[in-house]
């Protein structure tokens, strides 16, 4: 017999409905690390738009064109690096949960796979890195 | 001196009481092995016959004897008293789901979904008897060994924070289940099972707390199981001749 | 005792597609973000090492190639799927279940295809683009 979800069995009365507690995230270490870094979203979001006002006020010419230096935005993205920094750890290692892949006929390792995804993010760092820098001198 | 520990488990009843509460028992902790099992049945049989909860097997292959122990969800047949001693054990109903009387919650909502996602082998096309019985290599069993290991406690359930603030979802034992069968060499009903995992509540609603995997008392990693079901079926949409039985 | 009605299942394509084009942002994402902060965010405005962005000449000359355009496109909007997914889902974890509601979807997702189509526009007026 198929119920609608979230109803009581009808032979039951009176059972208790439970509800989730507000702050049910701040009760477990675990719970309160997934917050974090579901988190993460919003300063990097906010670091990529500091990008690309950048972008535009270089296009407005190279009298107003003056990139922040200032002590606020370096703590600004001290702090965008470090969630930067705890968003790419977290998502590469689950990246090596989700992908499954057959080599041979026999799965790869998921540590093979964790390993392949931290090589292609330090890769992709020090090409960009260079670039970065290289056109800087 | 003989050693006792403090028991807290909910009490609610149903006729009687409007919410639920704890009530205390004090017993003797007389053997180091006792589980929190254990010192609900002492206080079943010598303290309060009227406390309730489910267990069957005592040696974590049924499923029956989930509870919250100290806010955790565990099997009490696999929680021994003496990592808590000398601190108060509390034992309550697992989370998310409503509480049928002390100990006791309803499943119906959990059958239900499992039910939907068909976990059993589902053939087109049977192969005559004369053919004798499906043949498979180890390789093909490891492909969905680790998800037959289920055993429909419920733990997974009372971990998701997704599942507690919305029960419409389908949950983690569902999904991981719905993996094993569709991953089985023998079977032919992943066309069946897809409209219930791809659905809206199905498996785009977990968003990776990983809870469930981290409290399942057999290895099933149910994250797992979800996330590669949310990629193969992505790929199976994204790719024109990908993945298609 | 009569069968309740239950909706018959189907396979939630929005929802697919929404969370596939969270898992491509979040890849661009975790692979490219971090170098981008630490060098044109501290190291540069400190003067610990010299970065483009600091020399406007160069800066300009390569935000007029197109492969650095397409490069910075792919930098700045796609992550934003990656974003506008987790907050929308941050929200109902805080506990607002309306943020499932399709107009909450509309307004997230909608956001992010602003955001691109605003990136798209920065990148095509900002340093005319130099073919060859």
């Amino acid at each position: 017999m198929s119920l609608p979800a979230g109803e009581a069995h009808p032979a039951l009365s009176n059972t208790y409905r439970w509800s989730m507690p507000a702050n049910w995230w701040t009760r477990k270490r675990h719970y309160f690390f997934y917050m974090l870094r579901e988190f993460t979203a919003l300063p990097l979001a906010l670091w990529l738009l500091w990008f690309l006002v950048e972008i535009k006020r270089a296009g407005d010419g190279p009298a107003s064109y003056a990139p922040h230096s200032s002590a606020l935005f370096v703590v600004f993205s001290a702090v965008c690096l470090a969630f930067a920094l705890y968003h790419s750890i977290t998502f590469l290692s689950l990246a090596g949960v989700i992908i499954h892949v057959k080599f041979l006929n026999r799965p790869v390792p998921s540590r093979l796979i964790v390993l392949s995804q931290f090589g292609l993010w330090a890769a992709a760092s020090i090409v960009i890195g260079f670039v970065l820098i290289w056109f800087g001198r | 001196m003989a050693k006792r520990i403090t028991i807290q488990a909910t009490r609610f009843d149903p006729e009687k009481d409007t919410k639920p509460r704890l009530q205390s028992y004090d017993i003797p902790f007389s053997d180091d092995s006792m589980v929190v099992l254990d010192a609900l049945n002492y206080i079943k049989a010598h303290v309060d016959g009227t406390l309730s909860y489910r267990w069957s097997c005592r040696m974590g292959i049924c499923g029956s004897c989930g509870m919250m122990v100290n806010g955790t969800p565990k099997l009490t047949c696999n929680a021994f008293l003496r990592d808590y001693w000398p601190q108060p054990v509390v034992v309550q109903p697992l989370n998310n789901f409503p509480i049928v009387r002390d100990l006791v919650i309803d499943m119906e909502d959990f059958l239900d979904k499992l039910k939907s996602v068909k976990p059993w082998i589902v053939r087109k096309q049977e192969i005559p008897l004369g053919a004798g019985e499906h043949l498979q290599t180890t390789s093909q069993i490891d492909d969905f060994k680790q998800f037959s290991q289920c055993i429909n406690c419920m733990l997974c359930y009372a971990a998701c924070p997704v599942y507690g603030l919305n029960n419409e979802f389908l949950g983690p034992a569902a999904i991981a289940l719905a993996r094993r069968y569709n991953l089985d060499s023998r079977d032919q009903g992943l066309k069946d099972r897809l409209p219930v995992i791809a659905e809206a509540e199905g498996v785009w609603e977990c968003s990776f707390v990983g809870e469930c995997s981290v409290v399942c008392p057999k290895g099933v990693d149910p994250a797992k199981a979800i996330q590669q079901t949310k990629l193969d079926t992505t790929m199976r949409f994204v790719l024109p001749y990908g993945n298609r039985e | 005792m009569s069968a309740p009605a239950v909706h018959a299942p189907r396979p939630a394509l929005a929802h697919l597609f929404w969370w596939f084009m969270f898992a491509q942002g979040g890849v661009i994402a975790a692979v490219l973000i971090p170098v981008h902060v630490l060098v044109q965010g501290i190291l540069g405005p400190l003067g610990w090492v010299s970065v483009v962005d600091r020399h406007y000449d160069t800066w300009i000359n390569l935000l007029g190639n197109p492969i650095v355009k397409l490069y910075l496109l792919v930098l700045i909007a796609v992550p934003f799927f990656h974003f506008a997914h987790r907050l929308r889902y941050l929200l109902v974890d805080l506990g607002v279940p309306a943020a499932k509601s399709t107009p909450a979807q509309a307004i997230f997702y909608g956001g992010a295809v602003v955001v691109t189509l605003i990136t798209i526009w920065v990148l095509l007026t900002t340093a005319p683009l130099k073919l060859g």
